[in-house]
This record gives C-alpha cells, sequence and structure tokens, in this order.
C-alpha cells in the first residue's frame, strides 16, 4: 500500500517540487528552500522513485463527520417510496423537489461538478447521484455497453480522460460503479470515493446477498432493496467531497479533556453484555471515544471506513432520534459477509450525542438497550453529559488558537502510533473558517488538499514536501515518519515563512495532542473465552433472508 | 433490568404509517416522518404493565429481520394503507409469515390506515365524531378519491390469518373488533386503536408470567444467543 507507509528507510531523500502547473497561474518563486528547521534534509530536484505495488488504492480512509452542513439533506424528502395512488398530503409540506427530480437533459444537469452512477452488470440503474435513476436508463446502458465491450476483449476499462472531465469505472463483483468528474482530484482518488459508495451498500447489504441476488436473477433491480437508502448514499458522497477524514483515512475526534474522555471510555468499558464487541460515543458525528472487544481486535481492527460509513449511515436520517433501534449493519472493510447488530441511540433531548453499540448476536437488543441504560446513569452521576455537551457548543477550536498567523487552515494526521494500541489511525483540523465559509470556497480548498494529497501519495513520483502556491492561497504538504500535515496560508506567506511556522504548528499540536486525540483507545472482553481464534466475536454471517422471497 | 411485560409489534408495508401512527399515540401529534431502519423500540406505561412497542421498517431491505422482532409478541398490528391496495396485499404474502415466532396466543389487529385521504372520510366522521380529535382538514376535501381498500377485505385477510394460525373463531376477538380504520394525520381512531389492542394484551402478559419465564420476551432471546456463526475475517 503506497499511501499507507509514507516512510519505508529506501525513501530518506525528499523531493521538494515547485509547483508551477494549470491549477496555480500565481506567482511561483524558483528560489531554494533555505530553512532552519533541522529536521528537513537538503532538497532534492528529483524524490528518488517509491516501491509501490501498482494500483492498490490508498485502503484505509474515511470517516464521516458532519462538520460540514449539508443543506441538500434534510430528512424529509421522500424519493424512493412508492408514489401512493392518490395520495394529497396537504398537511405535511409539499415535498421539495429534490437533486433526484433533476431534469437529466438540462443543461445544469451535465454541468455537474461530479456525477455518480451505480449500475448492474446487466445495465439496471442501481443509483445516481442527481437526477432520477429511471431517467437515465439509457445513459447506464450506454456505460454498461462500454464495460462490456471492453470486458469483451479480456480487458477492464478504468478511466477516460476528456478535456475537462474523468471518467472512472469500478467493477465490483455484479456491480459497476461511474465517477464524471469535473474535481481536481486523481484518478486514483475518484476511484477510492467509489470504492466507499460501493461499501456503503455492503454495509446496508453486504457482498453475499449481493452476489447471491444477483446469481438468481441477473436484472434484479437491486433499487428494491436500497429504496430508501438513497440519502444515504448522497450523504457520504457529499462527505467525501468535503471532509478530511475519507481523504486522510483517519478518524476526527471531537478535541476533549483527557480525563473526560478517559471518564468516558473507562463507563463504556464497564457496560458491557456477551458478544458485544465495539461501544461508539460520537457526538456530532465526531469521535469521543471507541472502546473495542479485545479478542476481536486481535484479528481485526475497527477501520476508519467502517466507522466513517456507519456513522454516516446514522446521520444521514433523522429515523434514529426517536426510541432505540436495533438494525443490522455491516463493516465491510471488517467482514463484507457479516452482520453485526447496532444499537443506537441518542443520549440527549438535542441529539448530538449518540451512543453505538455493535453486537455479534442478533438477539442480544435487550442485554443491550441495558447496557445503554447503565452507560446513561453513569453519565448523569458523573455529570459527563453536560461536561459533554458543553464542549459541544462552541466549534471545536479555531485556527485562531494555534497563533500562528497567516495560517488559515491545516489537516494533521500522527503517524508515529505505537502499534500494540490498535490504534484507529487519527486526524485533527480546526473549523474551517475566514475564506472558507461558502461550500464553493470548501470546494476549492478541498480540491487543492486532494490534490496535494495525490502528489505525495503519488504511486509514480511520491513527494515528501510541496509548497504551493495557489490562486487564493499557499499551501505547504509535509509527510514524515512522524506525521503528514496539510497546511494552507494565506497568499502573502513566503516559503521560508511558512515552513519556519511549522514548528511552532508542531509543538501547539504537540501540547494539544492529549485534547485532540485518543491516546490509549480502551479495551474490553466480553466473549466467554477470549483468545485467538474465538467465534464469539465474528458477525453474523448474513442471513438476513431478504433474498429468501426473490 | 426491567424487563417489558409484553410485546407488541407494528408491522407493514413502507410509507403505509407506521411510524407516524406510533408517534400520533405516544407524542400526540403528527409530523414529518423518515423511513424507518430496521425496528425502532419504545416503552408505554399501561397501568402496571410495561408493554414494549416496536416499530419495524417496511423496506424489503429489512425483510429478514420481522421474524426477530415478532419473537414472542402478545400482538401484532398489521398496517396497510386504505389508499394502496398492495400494502393490503403485502401483509398476506410478505409479513403474515414472519409472525410465526410471535407467542401463540397473540392477537392480531389488521389497520387501514390514511383514511382522511379518501372520500368516504367525510362520512365517517358525521357517524363516530367521538374518536376525532381534530377537524378534517378541509383543503384536502377537493382532491378525496375513491378508498381502495375496504373494510370488508381488512375482514377476509383477517379471517385467512385465523386459518393459518389454525385458530377457531370463537376462540379469538371478532373480525369486527379487530379491524381498524385510521388515520395518523387526525388522529382519527389511533388512540382507539392501541387502547384496544393493550387491553387485550394485558390478559396475555397475565398468562405468561403465570407460565413463568420461558415464555417472555428475554429468556426467548437468550435461547437463541448462543448461535453465532463465525464469519470469516479478512
Ligand atoms: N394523509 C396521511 N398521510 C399519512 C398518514 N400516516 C402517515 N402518512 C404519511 O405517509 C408517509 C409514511 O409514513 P410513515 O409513518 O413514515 O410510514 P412507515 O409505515 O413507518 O414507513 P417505513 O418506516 O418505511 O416502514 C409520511 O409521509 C406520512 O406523513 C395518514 O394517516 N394520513
Ligand atoms: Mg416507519
Amino acid at each position: 500500500m503506497a499511501t499507507g507507509e509514507p516512510d519505508s528507510p529506501a525513501q530518506e531523500g525528499m523531493a521538494l517540487s515547485q509547483e508551477e502547473d494549470r491549477l496555480c497561474p500565481a506567482d511561483t518563486g524558483g528560489d531554494k528552500l533555505s530553512t532552519g528547521l533541522e529536521e528537513l534534509p537538503a532538497p532534492q530536484s528529483n524524490g528518488p522513485m517509491r516501491s509501490v505495488d501498482g494500483q492498490e488504492e490508498p485502503s484505509d480512509k474515511d470517516l464521516s463527520d458532519s462538520a460540514s452542513t449539508d443543506t441538500a439533506l434534510e430528512d424529509s424528502s421522500e424519493f424512493g417510496r412508492p408514489l401512493m395512488v392518490g395520495a394529497c398530503e396537504t398537511g405535511a409540506a409539499a415535498v421539495p423537489p429534490t437533486r433526484r427530480d433533476e431534469d437529466v437533459t438540462a443543461a445544469s444537469w451535465r454541468a455537474r461538478r461530479k456525477h455518480i452512477f451505480v449500475l448492474s452488470e446487466a445495465g439496471k440503474p442501481i443509483y445516481s447521484r442527481y437526477g432520477n435513476e429511471e431517467a437515465l436508463s439509457s445513459t447506464m446502458g450506454v456505460m454498461m455497453a462500454l464495460v462490456s465491450f471492453i470486458q469483451s476483449g479480456d480487458n477492464a476499462i478504468r478511466s477516460i480522460y476528456s478535456d475537462d472531465r474523468k471518467l472512472v469505472f469500478v467493477q465490483q463483483g455484479p456491480l459497476v460503479l461511474v465517477s464524471v468528474s469535473r474535481t481536481l482530484q486523481s484518478e486514483q482518488q475518484l476511484r477510492q470515493e467509489l470504492l466507499y459508495v460501493y461499501y456503503q451498500i455492503l454495509s446496508m447489504l453486504t457482498q453475499v446477498s449481493i452476489t447471491r441476488i444477483f446469481e438468481r436473477k441477473k436484472n434484479y433491480d437491486l433499487r428494491r432493496l436500497l429504496a430508501g437508502s438513497e440519502k444515504i448514499l448522497d450523504r457520504l458522497i457529499n462527505l467525501v467531497e468535503s471532509d478530511p477524514s475519507f481523504l486522510l483515512g483517519a478518524v476526527r475526534c471531537l478535541p476533549l479533556p483527557a480525563s473526560l474522555r478517559e471518564a468516558l471510555g473507562a463507563l463504556l468499558q464497564k457496560a458491557i453484555t456477551p458478544n458485544l464487541v465495539f461501544s461508539i460515543l460520537v457526538a456530532r458525528s465526531q469521535l469521543v471515544t471507541a472502546v473495542q472487544e479485545r479478542a476481536v481486535i486481535e484479528e481485526c481492527r475497527l477501520e476508519p471506513t467502517d466507522l466513517h460509513l456507519l456513522l454516516n449511515l446514522i446521520g444521514a436520517s433523522s429515523a434514529f432520534q426517536a426510541g432505540e433501534i436495533w438494525t443490522p449493519i455491516c463493516l465491510p472493510r471488517f467482514n463484507p459477509d457479516g452482520y453485526f447488530y447496532a444499537y443506537i441511540s441518542y443520549l440527549d433531548a438535542e441529539c448530538t450525542v449518540c451512543l453505538v453499540l455493535l453486537s455479534t448476536d442478533k438477539e442480544s437488543f435487550y442485554a443491550v438497550s441495558d447496557c445503554k441504560k447503565r452507560v446513561e446513569e453513569a453519565m448523569r452521576t458523573q455529570g459527563s453529559l453536560q461536561a459533554l455537551s458543553g464542549g459541544l457548543q462552541s466549534p471545536s477550536y479555531g485556527v485562531g488558537q494555534v497563533g500562528v498567523p497567516d495560517l488559515r487552515h491545516f489537516l494533521y494526521k500522527p503517524l508515529d502510533i505505537p502499534e500494540n494500541y490498535r490504534q484507529l489511525p487519527q486526524f485533527t483540523s480546526p473549523e474551517l473558517e475566514g475564506p472558507y465559509c461558502s461550500e464553493e470556497e470548501q470546494h476549492r480548498l478541498f480540491d487543492l488538499y486532494h490534490y496535494l494529497h495525490s502528489r505525495i501519495h503519488s504511486t509514480s513520483r511520491p513527494l515528501r514536501l510541496i509548497y504551493h502556491v495557489a490562486e487564493k492561497e499557499t499551501l505547504l504538504a509535509w509527510v514524515t515518519s512522524k506525521f503528514e500535515l496539510y497546511t494552507c496560508f494565506s497568499p502573502l506567506v513566503t516559503k521560508a515563512g511558512a515552513i519556519n511556522v511549522l514548528t511552532k504548528l508542531l509543538r501547539w499540536i504537540k501540547r494539544e495532542e492529549d485534547r485532540l486525540f485518543i491516546r490509549y483507545p480502551p479495551k474490553y472482553s466480553t466473549t466467554p473465552n477470549p483468545g485467538k481464534g474465538t467465534k464469539g466475536g465474528r458477525p453474523d454471517n448474513a442471513e438476513n433472508g431478504f433474498f429468501a422471497g426473490l | 433490568m426491567k424487563k417489558p411485560d409484553g410485546k407488541v409489534v407494528l408491522l407493514g408495508d413502507m410509507n403505509v404509517g407506521k411510524t407516524s401512527l406510533l408517534h400520533r399515540y405516544m407524542e400526540r401529534r403528527f409530523q414529518d416522518t423518515v423511513s424507518t431502519v430496521g425496528g425502532a423500540f419504545y416503552l408505554k406505561q399501561w397501568g402496571p404493565y410495561n408493554i414494549s412497542i416496536w416499530d419495524t421498517a417496511g423496506r424489503e431491505q429489512f425483510h429478514g429481520l420481522g421474524s426477530m422482532y415478532c419473537r414472542g409478541a402478545a400482538a401484532v398490528i398489521l398496517t396497510y394503507d386504505v389508499n394502496n391496495l398492495q400494502s393490503l396485499i403485502e401483509l398476506e404474502d410478505r409479513f403474515l409469515a414472519l409472525t410465526d415466532t410471535a407467542s401463540s396466543d397473540c392477537i392480531f389487529a389488521i389497520v387501514g390506515n390514511k383514511v382522511d385521504l379518501t372520500n368516504e372520510y367525510a362520512l365517517l366522521l358525521e357517524t363516530e365524531d367521538e374518536n376525532t380529535r381534530e377537524k378534517p382538514v378541509t383543503s384536502c376535501i377537493s382532491t378525496k378519491v375513491q378508498k381502495q381498500v375496504h373494510l370488508d377485505d381488512a375482514v377476509a385477510l383477517y379471517k385467512k390469518i385465523l386459518k393459518y394460525k389454525m385458530l377457531d373463531e370463537k376462540d379469538v376477538p371478532a373480525a369486527e373488533k379487530m379491524c381498524f380504520e385510521t388515520s395518523a394525520k387526525t388522529g382519527y381512531k389511533v388512540d382507539y386503536l392501541f387502547e384496544t389492542v393493550f387491553d387485550m394484551v394485558v390478559p396475555i402478559i397475565l398468562q405468561q408470567q403465570a407460565e413463568g419465564p420461558s415464555q417472555t420476551v428475554d429468556i426467548t432471546s437468550y435461547k437463541s444467543a448462543k448461535r453465532t456463526k463465525s464469519g470469516c475475517c479478512a
């Protein structure tokens, strides 16, 4: 995996690239890097080629986190539901036209930044980000024809480049996913995005089920099973574009005093029942703490992707905000074929703090629900719910707190996590502010981050440090054995200046470390006889029964 | 842990209004809902009893779970939309078999929801304004539609269920008593529905308690708890 270990010993050198392409028409100082930062080895014009294993995608990317507000995701839309005969929903406000009602022949449809399509091998539409799948069936038919034409020559279509667009194709089992994009993302990043969409579908249906369904009926209409879930995919795609969690393959934690986080972790550690495997506490889609079953993570750790998909699924629907929810869910990176049973309940009236308990036992609802009661009670006596929601009122933190002038935003992902903790990859970043308040500007910034990320993780010519002068800002990306860092400065900053203040930023992060990250992930043992090969921790193999009636 | 005393399950196709009915009953209002995911659990205090209510998802994606939610149920409320014949047919085709795991003395209610949309609604109100909580929404009147499913159809389904369960009509509540037409939107007969069902559940709870713990919801769930299959961890 190229992106996973940016620091194999074979590549001590560092490539410093001057970015002078069409992305950044602005000034390009040709001067060599001179800096007082000792960690920086002498710059080289050409970094040593990395050994890479071809087309492997950066396999662990992710996290869903609704830091950015998403107006299009109101829960009131009703697409996906069959039209009721003569329904006159006068009381309920008329459903606003959703993206799904978009006219697919309109120029505005074609002008969309990024389309995502999912279709079956038989060419049947399954999902389209914009416009209704039905209206797009001929378009999807053409796509499938393209895919199969190339397949017939024992080849696979991967991408098509046009002047201003990239078309990327991914085939996974009986599903074909297509992205048509005008963004600056690399083909690899677009491919990764499509995989997220695929994994999200698996999280609802599992791989075996999908395979089995299409084995039995090649032209099955998978929308039957995904009806009502389009919003989950819509939201995922928006998040992937705007939330660095996915790009970095890491989880963003809610900044909290370490003592509070540890107390909450300890509390979850105590509220257990057999077959409970993950206890996750989130606040506003940001991770507070996650406790993992010891025996289970010995075999397989909780992947950020799985956590992102889970949180996206929960965040996409207000259906979780009433009652206690018990629903099957697949964590596809953990096991694409098995179901966990998720207990989901918000702990506060405002529905900001959410407890998610995953069990491998379908029938354990009452026992798991009891765990929640214990958590709730302990939180009440400790007053930790107030402490937690107190921390939620203010935005997580602003870049101003760092005290580095000209620094507008950054993404920092530590890489030096001791392996024995089985830690989730994490990252931190301040709230977006200043010039990046509008969606358009945010997209622009993330396009830049995506671009830098693709250069850093390029399979053919990876870079370790990039100084990039863009139109309205200056960016610096830097990866070492200890961290991966992307910073965004005002355009006035010089290269030497930017590099200079990085030390200050790194020092600030070091100081805040305990607040920004989960340092010691808590664990518990719930299986009767823990140890290797335990069966208790495995998810239930998919026999959800929904394909029985085909 | 405090165990619920009896279980009531709402079943029926997506969009028929199960969540809206329960919401109307519990929260006293009609609010925009979203399609349910999996099953949502609620507790309702009914006299000295804690009745658990499962609002299940009608979406096909969650179909296989129905029998889990129904395990040990004392009552099942089969819900359809009076303006959608298919939703009644689905009750027989898709949902009835899920109730196999319910308690053997489980009672069945069949509920046709969304009557407010039909042109018969005004008529219904005249004859029964007792249970009506809200005035009908007048703006709707012009668009009233002909009802697709009639109470007779529900009664016929009820009798089919008895046959399927091999129950004698004489031993169970009469079909006329167990077929309801409601509107979650206006509140029409919603309380009546739930109160009737809860009242009938109480004797079943007593019976279950007398028979000892083996019949209660919790123990049943432990029995199959060991059945965890080994999945393959990649
Ligand atoms: N006019 C009218 N609309 C209703 C009534 N009950 C529900 N609805 C509407 O029908 C739609 C579906 O209602 P839900 O309660 O979510 O349906 P459900 O059966 O819970 O659906 P699933 O959770 O997907 O199985 C919503 O838009 C409701 O507003 C009713 O009595 N009258
Ligand atoms: Mg519902």
